[in-house]
């Protein structure tokens, strides 16, 4: 097929080029998505791949011959890549994946980053989870959404967070997300001792306090939320049977127990689950391939058990990571951080196949891939296509969409 | 691309009603228990029976006099083994270090990291538990502030525990003292200069980090100057650096750009310290500093009318922070109604609240872990913004983090340790009394103390034995529970 790129728009004047070469046919037949449910079942699950995933070694450039010559001890030999074309491929760890792929569940959105890429783990994590490279927000970008989109504010679990903390993605004030590490640890403690707990909620419920609080209305509804909360959930999900064998891996664990949300119908639009350490510093081969196994695995039995229940075609999974690595490895056979880095959109109904550019390794001697897709068109995607809200203000800004879900 | 930064004011909510008409004069009648803890609460993360009892009845004026005149602290213990990498780093030399092989490199690396985060975790520990025992807690308050305000963060860019916990006694030793020699030390700190690049910014190649932060987040607030005044500032903080082998802060007069400057109007060969002088001249340094002390002391977002009168008093006392700082602690609006109860505790407020009142002792390193549940870690601010308070403190998952804390505050073995909790009378009413005056100050209705008193006598739902010995523990414990879980004990 003749290569041809198409201009997705501008940001910030930085023109974004799709290389559409596989791509290209069916997404100029994009319009409204057909034989999808209606958007107020759809979920989004965003997967943070926590650390700096080494996207040169999850989509491998084995076309390229500057990939092997920086990485004598880290590059995957070409014979052992999963091919996608003469150019790229997966890692040979993806296996699972690789078979998603190819029944077109899975778009591989190439060279995803921001202008002026910060290095450092935690200001980068801050700026994909706020979606502001450029301000300092205590927002994230689907706690705005969940915010503007007045998702129904009596129900407890419109996001829920899988993780010992709600990211920054997800909050937002006057947005409550639970964060679940697990169903066993989710909870208040006197929630065991029925006298006290009675009680409580009894004096929490009793407004005719003696003072005034500008704050007093929204503590009162928050610690409702707790309680009610961590009662309700394990009550509300235990009739669902999960109907795949997950991996033994804590991936494995987070995504089941997000099946098991989404097909309880709590009302639940948005959930975070991670996954990690990728930060690949050292030896990073065993690490990385186990990472990258465990993700394969894990993602495709939970497509497996969303399928059996129907749900898989409502569900969106969407990856993200702080950042990508250099080309160039490291003297500890690692690699450092990086810039760009590919994700992958997952299941609902996306239009299987590669975007964007394939990366180009910089001159320089570690070797920096520079974005062309700017994260935030991504997202506009997601909002726009997927959660059917605008994403200008969510956003600050106007980010043109990937033609992934039409 | 400019970076057009700005900082959300989302969840930041000014209690209703009007501003009296003179809201600083000052407060006039003789302090009420409620009126003492509220003091209490906002100078020093709340306060024990004893010491509420001792401020009641006092007037304002004597009570902000003891507490902005810092009794000394020298009994309190310095924290230990404060780790700093600079015997391993002296050891090498910049050159040997470089010659060593990688893998003994990155070991190094390793083991200077692994004791840095080590020594971080105890100089935390350390923190809190001098919050909770010094004699001077509007002193510890104020450090409390200056971090979350000229924010820096620990081992992040190379800032080892030892830089910052000395940032953390410049802001001690400066806590009601002169805000532009803050402003102007602060900005010499090493961690700071590390932390916001101002250690990098060099004649040839000016960064802009510091002197973007320094205007729009710790002096001035968005929209006050221009892109020129960051570029400009940048350069006029040219040439300090940060010498790793020595640890300290040096000022280096080859990376200086000492040419002419223009900046906030005005013209010259400026350095930093000219920099911080012609910010502190712009009146807007006064009204944002203004908006701030109100803001941490008496409530959010206050009306600017309020912060003009601060502002006037700031410029007046030549930007010293003791007399300001007084003024506000005796003022009417201070003690006003509108004022009480009009925050929300930070987590740190909260816990080291929640052990004041108690009378517990010491806290252990199990509360970093419930901390970091709550959302609030001391030396890492979430960002350079610091902490933004109000309606964020307000999720669910830390409201479960923090009401579990509560439980672990009170069980059976804490009670032991707490001076009033462990010996109360046998009689149920007297002892629900105690616990809701001296948790509660009273901020409980009549129905919430009924029920408190229920489950105390063990009259709830079933007929259970009567208050006593074999049960105290659990009732005592119980009750407690219950009125600090209730909404009021969760606002300042």
């Amino acid at each position: 097929m003749k290569r041809s790129n198409f201009v997705l728009g501008t940001v910030s004047g930085f023109a974004l080029v799709a290389n559409t070469s596989h791509i290209f046919a069916r997404a100029l037949a994009q319009s409204p998505v057909q034989g999808l449910p209606g958007g107020n079942d759809r979920v989004l699950v965003l997967l943070n791949l926590q650390g700096g995933n080494d996207g040169l070694n999850t989509v491998v450039p084995h076309g390229n011959q500057r990939y092997y010559q920086l990485r004598p001890g880290l590059a995957i030999e070409p014979n052992a890549v999963l091919r996608i074309d003469d150019q790229i491929g997966f890692n040979p760890a993806l296996k699972s994946f690789k078979a998603m792929y190819d029944k077109g569940e899975v778009a591989l959105v190439q060279g995803v980053g921001y202008p002026n890429p910060d290095l450092s783990h935690f200001r980068s994590t801050e700026i994909w989870q706020t979606a502001a490279p450029d301000r300092y927000l205590h927002s994230g970008w689907l706690g705005r959404y969940i915010d503007e989109a007045k998702l129904p504010a009596n129900n407890l679990f419109n996001g829920v967070a899988i993780s010992q903390l709600v990211p920054e993605a997800l909050s937002s004030p006057g947005v409550d997300v639970p964060a679940i590490a697990s169903l066993g640890s989710y909870g208040l403690s006197i929630n065991k001792n029925d006298g006290t707990r009675n009680a409580y909620s009894q004096m929490l419920r009793d407004r005719t306090v003696p003072f005034s609080s500008p704050y007093l209305a929204r503590v009162m509804e928050i610690e409702d939320h707790a309680q009610r909360g961590s009662q309700e959930l394990p009550k509300l999900i235990a009739g669902y049977q999960t109907k795949a064998s997950y991996p033994a891996s804590a991936l494995g664990r987070s995504l089941s127990l997000a099946a098991q949300i989404v097909g309880s119908n709590l009302g639940t639009r948005v959930i975070y689950v991670e996954h990690g350490s990728f930060d690949t510093h050292v030896g990073q081969r065993a690490t990385h391939d186990r990472l990258l196994e465990e993700f394969s695995n894990a993602i495709s039995a939970f497509y497996d058990d969303l399928a059996a229940h129907g749900n898989d075609k409502r569900v969106l999974t969407v990856t993200f990571s702080e950042f990508g690595r250099r080309a160039a490895e490291n003297g500890s056979k690692g690699t450092d951080h990086g810039e760009a880095s590919p994700l992958f959109m997952i299941g609902g109904g996306v239009k299987g196949g590669v975007y964007g550019d394939n990366p180009v390794i910089g001159q320089e001697a570690f070797g920096n891939v520079k974005y062309t897709i700017d994260f935030r068109s991504v997202y506009a995607t997601v909002l726009e296509r997927w959660l059917n809200r605008p994403s200008q203000s969510i956003l600050a800004g106007n980010f043109s969409t990937i033609p992934v879900l039409g | 691309m400019a970076a057009q930064t700005q900082i959300d004011t989302g969840g930041i909510l000014r209690p209703q009603g009007q501003l009296e008409a003179a809201p600083l004069d000052p407060y006039r009648g003789a302090l009420d228990e409620r009126r003492a803890a509220h003091l209490l609460r906002r100078t020093g993360f709340g306060a024990s029976q004893a010491d509420i009892a001792k401020y009641t009845g006092m007037a304002a004026g004597r009570a902000v006099e003891s507490l902005v005149r810092f009794p000394s602290t020298a009994s309190l213990p310095a924290p230990e083994n404060v780790y700093s990498p600079l015997a391993v780093l002296q050891q090498y030399g910049p050159r040997g270090f470089k010659d060593l092989p990688l893998a003994e490199r990155r070991a190094i690396q390793k083991g200077i990291r692994e004791q840095e985060l080590a020594s971080t975790v105890s100089l935390q520990l350390w923190w809190l538990n001098r919050m909770l025992a010094t004699p001077a807690p509007l002193q510890e308050r104020m450090a409390f502030y200056f971090h979350g305000h000229f924010t820096s963060t620990a081992v992040q860019k190379g800032v080892s525990p030892a830089l910052i916990f000395a940032q953390n006694q410049l802001f001690r030793a400066n806590a009601l003292g002169n805000l532009r020699e803050l402003t102007r030390a602060v900005s010499k700190d090493p961690a700071m200069l590390v932390y916001l690049d101002n250690a990098s910014n060099v004649a040839e190649h000016p960064n802009e980090n510091f002197a973007r932060e320094l205007m729009e987040l710790f002096t001035l607030g968005v929209g006050h100057y221009t892109e020129n005044d960051v570029r400009e500032s940048a350069r006029a903080w040219t040439g300090w650096e940060f010498d790793r082998y020595t640890q300290t802060a040096v000022f280096n007069p080859r990376r200086h750009d000492d040419g002419v400057k223009t900046f906030l109007g005005q013209t010259g060969n400026f350095t930093g310290d000219d920099i911080v002088n012609i910010i502190f001249a712009q009146p807007q340094c006064a009204r944002f500093f203004a908006a701030s002390l109100l803001g941490t002391f008496v409530y959010n977002d206050p009306e600017p009318r309020l912060v003009d009168e601060v502002a006037a008093l700031l410029r007046n006392n030549d930007f010293e922070l003791a007399p300001v700082v007084s003024a506000i602690l005796r003022s009417n609006v201070f003690y006003s109604e509108r004022a009480y109860r009009a925050l929300v505790k930070s987590p740190v407020e909260f816990v080291v609240g929640t052990y004041k009142t108690l009378g517990l002792p010491q806290f252990d390193t199990t509360i970093l872990a419930q901390l970091r549940q709550m959302g609030q870690v001391l030396f890492y601010p979430p960002n350079v913004a610091g902490w933004p308070g109000g309606a964020n403190w307000l999720t669910s998952d830390m409201m479960i983090a923090r009401q579990n804390f509560l439980e672990t505050s009170v069980n059976s073995q804490n009670l032991a340790a707490s001076s009033w909790l462990g010996s109360l009378p046998m009689k149920p009413k007297t002892a629900t009394q105690t616990i809701v005056a001296s948790i509660l100050q009273g901020d409980a209705s009549p129905a919430s103390l009924a029920k408190l008193d229920a489950l105390i006598s063990g009259s709830g739902t079933s007929a259970l034995a009567a208050f006593g010995p074999e049960n105290y523990g659990q009732r005592v414990s119980g009750a407690a529970y219950l009125a600090m879980a209730a909404p009021a004990f969760q606002l300042n």
